[in-house]
């Protein structure tokens, strides 16, 4: 239901903007899967980096600090096989010679602009901003099972794998937060 | 490709088409779910709602009837 819970009774809805896409399966290489992965994640760093800098509260600085370090690394886990299937030690078009970045703004989960969610989350209580960040986890989690379930090839199976796990616990510790705020 | 080219629009209900759904069906009929936590559950849900949290819902969907629709919210 479009608006959740707030939208139903009549109050507008705090969701983020477009927060109604999802990943298909296109059917494209493993390189292109993990080009499109990096860029995402690289979107949730930056995001969870500036709910990390803006938060007031200790607990929820140390949550998206957390959660910016844990992203910074799937990047590196990403890059990592790319570098195994490629060949390439080092690639400076990498991932934008693989997947295009037409408007030059970032993007999260679910196809949402960096830009547009961050100008949403100004003045948003921490509440909000949970919600939110859950929906990005939600959709990194179905992104990585899509992808562990398309692509062919053992190594890229297991990151996309062990990336949805942790993604897993990322909307664990973020429900976890929701709940007691 | 661009990045966009990767998502496609996931069909959401706005709350008046849910709740003409809801009004001309018995609760027999649908799956009404409730995927946020259980403190906002129990703060407020709508009538009939099952909670399943959004982190839960990977493990306990074989708990909805497929054969009806299901709205989340």
């Amino acid at each position: 239901m479009e608006g959740g819970i707030r939208a139903w009774k009549g109050l507008r809805a705090a969701g983020a903007p477009d927060a109604g896409m999802a990943y298909f399966e296109p059917g494209k290489k493993p390189e292109e899967m993990i080009a499109l992965a990096w860029m995402l994640e690289e979107g949730s760093c930056k995001f969870y980096k500036e709910m990390g800098i803006r938060e007031k509260s200790p607990e929820a600085v140390a949550l998206f600090q957390g959660l910016w370090g844990d992203e910074e690394k799937h990047k590196s886990s990403l890059f990592e096989i790319y570098q195994r299937l490629s060949g390439k030690d080092s690639d400076p078009d990498f991932p934008r010679s693989l997947v295009a970045l037409e408007s030059g703004d970032d993007f999260l989960e679910g196809g949402i602009g960096l830009k547009k969610a961050l100008e949403w989350s100004r003045g948003k209580d921490l509440k909000d901003i949970l919600e939110f960040s859950i929906s990005l986890e939600v959709n990194a989690i179905d992104l990585y099972i899509k992808m562990e379930r398309e692509v062919e090839g053992k190594p890229p199976k297991e990151i996309f794998l062990a990336l949805s796990n942790q993604e897993r616990n990322h909307l664990k510790r973020l429900s976890a937060a929701l709940e007691k705020d | 490709m661009g990045i966009l080219d990767y998502f496609k629009p996931v069909s959401t209900w706005p709350p008046d088409r849910v709740r003409q759904f809801l009004d001309q069906k018995s609760p027999q009929e649908y799956n009404l779910v409730d995927v946020r936590t259980p403190k906002e559950y129990e703060q407020e849900h709508l009538p009939g709602a099952r909670l399943i949290p959004v982190g839960e819902l990977e493990t306990r969907w074989k708990e909805l009837d497929r054969n009806k629709p299901t709205i989340t919210y």
